[in-house]
């Protein structure tokens, strides 16, 4: 009887989860938003304002949000951040000279209250790009040693060859079913 | 006075936290062994599927309240590139936990040396640490028999800490709670050497 109840329970409560894709300009935020969505790659340009996609995943239902990375809409981030369960962080690899600048946004971001329990997953992105940085060298360039209050993974990816999603969402799935 | 009264009852029912390292190689079953603590000392958590538990290259965090504290756990990657991470923590943390895979008979070396490492830094000085011969649910494994004399080969670097070796399934369960029980009667006892973490608060 009780299993049954919490059965009924669940189909109740799958609520839809609201999921940001964040990062630098440039970094293939919207790439792999369209990835995940439709399984390809498509042709983008930079994003002014956002995309907003509904992705489902294991029976799963995620609400995504791109947002625009450019310096000047940056600070716009803000307004999308309540009731956001997830955030996907992206960041370029290849981009050495930047990591300092995307690292700053981060923790910008990650201070606000409204984000404290967001569960966060770091995609290294653009891992086919010869002479990227490793995920240990992201690790220690975005600083990631200071979060010691939130469950965080980082994956390797690469949008166009669509290699490491798959592993990242499959995380991400589980660590928002079990979250309390 | 609402306030003085307020942070009265903040302050009487506050507990102490501490932070308490999972480590080990890759693949011993850190991640699993969280999940296990997690499910077996909090009422109504049901743990990720085991079988969904993916290699971790970032942090996974759990709470969880036992004998009168909270302990907040910080489980970290394993992978020899991730390793040089860890030291970040070990100021901060309580206690160590140091997961070894004991039906992996090839790589208990390296997980000894890397434990000889690590207990050799200088900020985990006087800091608890309970080692679990993991896996014990696997037939042919080697029992706390046998992972004991291993980990007792220097004791000269573990010093006067206390260190423990136990048996435990992170799989299913077994052990989990004698090794935390032990472990936080040792943080309370090392609590004046390495205070909770919210006791410089106001």
């Amino acid at each position: 009887m009780g299993v049954l109840f919490s059965y009924f329970k669940s189909l109740i409560g799958a609520r839809e989860m609201r999921i940001l894709i964040l990062g630098l300009d440039g970094a293939g935020k919207t790439t792999i938003l369209y990835r995940l969505q439709v399984g390809e790659v498509v042709t983008t340009i930079p994003t002014i304002g956002f995309n907003v996609e509904q992705v489902t995943y294991k029976n799963l239902k995620f609400q995504v949000w791109d947002l625009g990375g450019q310096t000047s809409i940056r600070p716009y981030w803000r307004c999308y951040y309540s009731n956001t369960d997830a955030i996907i962080y992206v960041v370029d690899s290849a981009d050495k000279e930047r990591m300092g600048i995307s690292k700053d946004e981060l923790f910008h971001m990650l201070r606000e209250e409204e984000l404290q329990d967001a569960i966060l997953v770091v995609l290294a992105n653009k891992q086919d790009i010869p002479g990227c940085m490793s995920l240990k060298e992201v690790h220690q360039a975005l600083g990631l040693e200071a979060l010691k209050n939130r469950t965080f993974q980082i994956f390797k990816t690469s949008a166009t060859k669509g290699e490491g999603l798959d592993m990242a969402m499959e995380w991400l799935a589980n660590a928002l079913k079990n979250r309390k | 006075m609402y306030s003085l009264l307020h942070g009265f009852y903040q302050y009487m029912v506050q507990k102490d936290e501490f932070c308490v390292l999972i480590l080990g190689l890759d693949n011993a079953g850190k991640t699993t062994y969280l999940e296990a603590a997690k499910t077996k000392l909090t009422k109504n958590y049901q743990g990720i599927n085991p079988g969904k538990i993916t290699t971790t290259v970032g942090l996974n965090i759990g709470r969880i309240d036992v004998g009168g504290v909270q302990l907040n756990f910080w489980d970290l990657g394993g992978q020899s590139e991730l390793q040089s991470l860890w030291d970040k923590y070990y100021e901060e943390s309580h206690a160590v936990i140091y997961i070894v895979d004991s039906w992996d008979r090839e790589r208990v070396d390296e997980s000894k040396e890397i434990f000889d490492r690590m207990i050799a830094n200088d900020n985990l000085q006087g800091v608890p640490l309970l080692v679990l011969a993991n896996k014990q649910d696997l037939p042919e494994c080697m029992g706390v028999r046998e992972v004991k004399p291993i980990f007792n080969k220097n004791a000269h670097l573990v010093g006067k800490r206390d260190c423990m070796v136990m048996p435990v399934s992170a799989l299913t369960g077994d052990g989990v709670d004698e090794g935390i029980k032990w472990l936080v009667d040792c943080i309370k006892r090392n609590a004046f050497a390495r205070p909770p973490r919210n006791s410089e608060d106001p």
